[in-house]
C-alpha cells in the first residue's frame, strides 16, 4: 500500500518536475519569474486535445508538435514583449507576465468555452503491474519516461552545445557574453522558447492524465513555483528532486490528511522551504 | 507646514468634500460602484506601502483582505459582536498576523518574498478551506445591515472612503517622519540602511504591518457589505494582482498613485465590460501589457512630467529593451 502511494507520487513528482524545468531555467537565466507559465502548459494540453479530437493524433507523437508550437510562440513572446522591458525593475517583468497570463486565459476561455475536457485514448485503462504490490497505468509510465527523455535532452542542450554555453555564459554575465560576441536578445528569446515548448510538453503529457481547461494553469504555476523553490535555481538536478520531493509528499499527506488538504501541503512546505532553507534543498545554508 | 502644503491639504479637502456628495446625487449602482473604487485605492495604497515604499513587493496581500473579511464574519456571527468592534478587530488581526508572518517571510528579498507571500495566502486559503469555524467552502453569512436599502449604499460608501482618508492620512503623516524615511531607506539599499543604524527588521515590519491593517479594514467592510464570504472569492490571488496593476498603473512610492491608479482600471474594465459582455477581461490584459511596456512608470509620472506623447512612451522602451 505505502510502496503504492509513493509510486503514484514519483509518477506525478515527474510530470511536475518537467512543469518546472521551464520555469527555472526562465527564471535562472533571465530572472523573470514567468506567472504565465501555467497558460503556456495549458496550451500545451489544447494543443494536444485539439490534434487528438480533429485529427487522431496520438497524444505521445502530438507532443512534438505542442513543444514546438510552443517554442515558437514563447520566442515570439520574448523577442517581441519582454525584451523591451527586460531591464526595467524585476518587478515589472512579473506585472507583465501577469498581464500574458490574463490575455491567454481570456482568449482560450472566449475560444473554447469553460469546458472541461479530457483526451480519451484507447490505452487509457491498460495497466503495468509489477508483482502484487505495484499497479501503474501505462499512459502514467509512459509519461514518466517522457519526462525522463526530456529532462535528458534538456540536460544535453544546456551542457554540450554552443546554444546552452550562450545561454549559460549569458545568464552568468550578460555585458560580458555580449563582449563576446553573443547575441543576447535572441539567445533570450530561445531560452524563453525552450522554457515555454518544457511547458508545452508538460501541458501534452497533464492531458493524458488529468481533466483539462482554459482556466487550470493558475494552480500549475503555483505548483511549479513550489518545485522551484523546494529544488533551488541554478541546475537542471534541482527541479528534478524538487518535483519528485513535491509529488511524494502531496502523495502521502493526502493519504493521512485528505485530498482537500493537499493544497495546503504544498504551500505550507514552500513557505517553510523558503524560510528554512532559501536556496532549495540542494542549495547550501544560509 | 510650509504655504504650500497648506494648499494641498485644502485641495484634498475640497476633493473629499466633493467626493463626499456623490452618492446624494447618484443611483444606487453608481454608489456600489464607487465603494469598490474607494475599496481598492484603500487597498492598492495599502500595498505601496510594503511594495512602493519599502520595495517588498508582496504577492499575497490578499490575505489581510480575507483575514479582515473572516474576522468580521466570524466576530458578528458566531459572537454577535457590533461592526465597529469587529472593524477593529479585523484589521488588528491582519496586523498582528502581518508582524507574525513578516518576522521570518521579510528576511526573504525580491522574488523570494512575492512567492513566499504568495505561498503564505494559498496556504491561508486551504487553511480556511478545511477548518470549521470559518464553515470551510460552505462560506458564513454575516447578519444584514438593519437600514433601509438606500441607507445602506450610504453607509458602505462613506465607511470605505473614511477608511481611504486614514489610510493616505496615516502614509503621509508617515513618510514626513522618521520611520517613512526608513521605509525609503529599506527600498533604496537595505544594507546601507542597516549599517547607518537603521533598525530594518523593525521598519520592515512595521511597513507590513500597516498595509496589512489597511487591507484588513476593506476586507471587513467587504465582508459586511456582501452579507455572505467564501474561502475562494476571499482569498483569491485575483484580488493581490488587481491592487498590484493598480498601484503600479497609477504609479508606485508615490502618495496618490494607487488612488488614480484605482479609479482608471475600474473605470476602465467597467468600460470595457460594458462593450465586450465575454472578451472585456482580455482586453483587461491588455491593457495591463501596454501601460507596463509604455508607462512603467505610472500615470502620475506621465502627469507630473508634463511630457505627453510618444516620445515619452519610446523614451521607456529604450530605457528598458535589450
Amino acid at each position: 500500500m505505502l510502496l503504492q502511494i509513493v509510486t503514484n507520487g514519483i509518477l506525478k513528482g515527474g510530470l511536475y518536475a518537467l512543469m518546472a524545468i521551464g520555469m527555472s531555467l526562465i527564471w535562472g537565466v533571465m530572472d523573470i519569474i514567468n506567472i504565465a507559465h501555467g497558460s503556456f502548459i495549458m496550451l500545451g494540453a489544447f494543443t494536444t486535445y485539439w490534434l487528438f479530437a480533429f485529427f487522431g493524433v496520438d497524444p505521445f507523437i502530438s507532443l512534438i508538435f505542442s513543444m514546438s508550437i510552443l517554442f515558437i510562440f514563447g520566442y515570439g513572446v520574448q523577442k517581441y514583449l519582454i525584451n523591451y522591458v527586460i531591464r526595467a525593475n524585476a518587478f515589472i517583468t512579473l506585472i507583465l507576465a501577469f498581464g500574458i497570463e490574463i490575455f491567454i486565459n481570456n482568449l482560450a476561455l472566449v475560444s473554447w468555452t469553460a469546458d472541461v475536457r479530457k483526451v480519451e485514448v484507447s490505452y487509457g485503462a491498460s495497466n503495468f503491474s509489477f508483482g502484487d504490490m505495484i499497479t501503474i497505468p501505462t499512459v502514467r509510465l509512459l509519461a514518466f519516461v517522457l519526462v525522463i527523455v526530456i529532462s535528458l535532452v534538456f540536460f544535453y542542450l544546456l551542457n554540450r552545445t554552443n546554444l546552452g554555453r550562450s545561454i549559460r555564459a549569458t545568464s552568468q554575465d550578460l555585458d560580458a557574453a555580449r563582449l563576446a560576441g553573443v547575441d543576447v536578445a535572441r539567445t533570450y528569446a530561445v531560452t524563453f522558447g525552450l522554457g515555454v515548448g518544457a511547458a508545452g510538453a508538460a501541458g501534452t503529457l497533464w492531458s493524458i492524465l488529468f481533466p483539462i481547461s482554459p482556466m487550470m494553469g493558475g494552480i500549475l504555476t503555483l505548483k511549479s513555483f513550489v518545485v522551484v523553490i523546494i529544488g533551488g535555481l541554478g541546475s537542471m538536478l534541482g527541479p528534478i528532486i524538487g518535483g519528485l520531493a513535491l509529488g511524494v509528499t502531496e502523495a502521502l499527506g493526502t493519504n493521512w490528511f485528505g485530498s482537500t488538504y493537499e493544497n495546503l501541503i504544498s504551500f505550507t512546505i514552500l513557505v517553510l522551504v523558503l524560510i528554512l532553507r532559501p536556496k532549495g534543498i540542494l542549495g547550501g545554508a544560509t | 507646514m510650509g504655504n504650500k502644503a497648506l494648499n494641498n491639504f485644502l485641495i484634498c479637502g475640497l476633493i473629499i468634500l466633493i467626493v463626499s456628495f456623490f452618492p446624494l446625487v447618484s443611483n444606487n449602482f453608481s454608489i456600489r460602484f464607487g465603494t469598490d473604487i474607494l475599496m481598492f485605492a484603500v487597498m492598492a495604497s495599502a500595498w505601496n506601502i510594503i511594495g512602493g515604499y519599502t520595495g517588498y513587493a508582496s504577492f499575497g496581500n490578499v490575505v489581510f483582505f480575507g483575514i479582515g473579511a473572516y474576522i468580521t464574519a466570524i466576530l458578528m456571527e458566531k459572537a454577535g459582536l457590533h461592526f465597529g468592534i469587529a472593524y477593529l478587530a479585523a484589521g488588528g488581526a491582519a496586523a498582528l498576523f502581518a508582524v507574525l508572518i513578516g518576522l521570518p517571510v521579510l528576511r526573504l528579498r525580491g522574488h523570494y518574498f512575492a512567492i513566499a507571500t504568495l505561498g503564505v495566502a494559498e496556504a491561508m486559503k486551504a487553511l480556511v478551506q478545511n477548518l470549521d469555524i470559518t464553515e470551510g467552502n460552505a462560506g458564513i453569512y454575516l447578519p444584514m445591515l438593519d437600514l433601509p436599502v438606500r441607507h445602506q449604499y450610504y453607509f458602505f460608501f462613506y465607511m470605505m472612503l473614511a477608511t481611504l482618508v486614514l489610510t493616505l492620512l496615516v502614509t503621509y503623516l508617515l513618510l514626513n517622519a522618521k520611520l517613512g524615511y526608513s521605509f525609503i531607506a529599506v527600498r533604496e539599499d537595505e544594507d546601507a540602511a542597516n549599517s547607518v543604524g537603521i533598525n530594518t527588521t523593525l521598519s520592515k515590519t512595521f511597513a507590513f504591518a500597516l498595509s496589512g491593517f489597511f487591507t484588513g479594514l476593506a476586507g471587513s467592510i467587504y465582508a459586511y457589505q456582501q452579507a455572505f464570504i467564501q474561502p475562494g472569492p476571499a482569498f483569491t490571488v485575483q484580488t493581490t494582482v488587481q491592487m498590484i496593476v493598480m498601484a503600479v498603473f497609477g504609479g508606485m512610492g508615490k502618495l496618490f498613485g494607487p488612488l488614480l491608479g484605482a479609479l482608471c482600471i475600474e473605470m476602465i474594465s467597467e468600460t470595457l465590460s460594458n462593450y465586450f459582455l465575454v472578451a472585456h477581461t482580455l482586453f483587461f490584459g491588455t491593457v495591463v501589457i501596454l501601460a507596463i511596456v509604455f508607462t512603467p512608470k505610472g500615470m502620475i509620472d506621465l502627469i507630473t512630467q508634463h511630457k505627453f506623447g510618444i516620445a515619452y512612451l519610446l523614451q521607456n522602451i529604450r530605457e528598458h529593451r535589450i
